[in-house]
């Protein structure tokens, strides 16, 4: 979860995340270079004496043709390549549905068994001491770490949005629509996530709590469940 | 106003260059889209849902960056 003065990402906690994060370090440094440039030629043109004896820009012109040019094809390849690269294919192990509701998910594991649970925002009221306020939920999201995990995503009433920062993803829940999307978590842990689109009241009372563990403790847990 | 002097058109080469080329990247994927989208139907007697012709080793996006189509393995019933 994210702390209170946090400026930048969560840690990355699936492959996606991290190459969103190389290119936002990359984007961020081609943003940088602009602004110093910009700042240098401010700072020149404020102090230097205006002596400039014609009014011929051919080369100046020529310069903030290409550069621009160059700037924003460095900017667009890496962005194309990870936006293709979200939306592969990728023969996921586990599927599960994440229904949105006024205000609550719904999770549905049905690849072998039928489990289906809700997931409610745990009250600060009930909030046992050193827990994350607004962020826990009573069920919560169990994956086995180290896999392709395809979730679909779709609401019941109002428009919702299923995202987990640090495992990069963010898919909006659109009633009579199924979205899909994907992840893997790369290392066990607990991953916090809060709806994101307005949908009401509670709109900011509906987190998601994903908790990847090892196969075998997934198994466990799957198998606990009464069916 | 285009500059007929040599000198003078010289320095819009990059300027017509790029634009070309982003223009021009423009419209061929538009194109592209068009003609060999699957989600597209020009023909609604011959040809109705396109889509529905996709083989699992179809490659109908314009990148692959780790999938490789052409060996994938998909056991999946044929109707």
């Amino acid at each position: 979860m994210a702390n209170h003065s946090q400026l930048g990402f969560q840690d990355a906690s699936s492959p996606i995340m991290e190459e969103l994060m190389q290119f936002h370090d990359h984007a961020l440094m081609v943003a940088l270079a602009i602004c110093s440039l910009v700042l240098y030629i401010l700072t020149v043109m404020l102090t230097e004496k205006l002596s400039s004896s014609s009014v011929d820009a051919q080369e100046i012109e020529l310069v903030w043709t290409i550069l621009p040019a160059v700037v924003l094809i460095v900017l667009a390849l890496p962005s194309l390549r990870i936006l293709y690269m979200m939306d592969e294919i990728n023969e996921p192990d586990l599927t599960l549905k994440a229904i949105g509701h006024q205000w609550y998910w719904t999770y549905e594991y049905t690849d072998l068994k039928e489990l289906t649970f809700d997931s409610y925002m745990v009250p600060t009221s009930d909030l046992p001491l050193g827990h994350f306020r607004l962020l826990e939920v009573d069920h919560r999201v169990i994956v086995p770490m180290n896999s392709k995990v395809r979730v679909i995503v779709t609401a019941d009433d109002v428009l919702h949005s299923w995202a987990v920062p640090s495992l990069g993803v963010k898919t909006d829940a659109i009633p009579g629509r199924l979205n899909q999307t994907a992840f893997l978590a790369s290392r066990p842990g607990v991953y916090y996530g809060q709806c994101s689109e307005i949908c009401g009241a509670n709109h900011s009372f509906m987190p998601i709590v994903v908790e990847s563990t090892p196969l075998a403790n997934f198994e466990n847990w799957s198998s606990l469940i009464p069916s | 106003v285009f500059f007929i002097s040599l000198s003078l058109s010289l320095q819009l080469v990059p300027l017509i260059g790029f634009i070309s080329v982003g223009l021009g990247s423009a419209v061929l994927y538009l194109l592209r889209l068009a003609l060999y989208s699957p989600d597209v139907s020009w023909d609604r007697k011959n040809n109705p849902e396109p889509w529905n012709k996709l083989s699992p080793t179809d490659q109908y996006k314009f990148l692959a960056i780790s999938t490789d189509y052409k060996n994938l393995k998909k056991d999946r019933p044929s109707f």
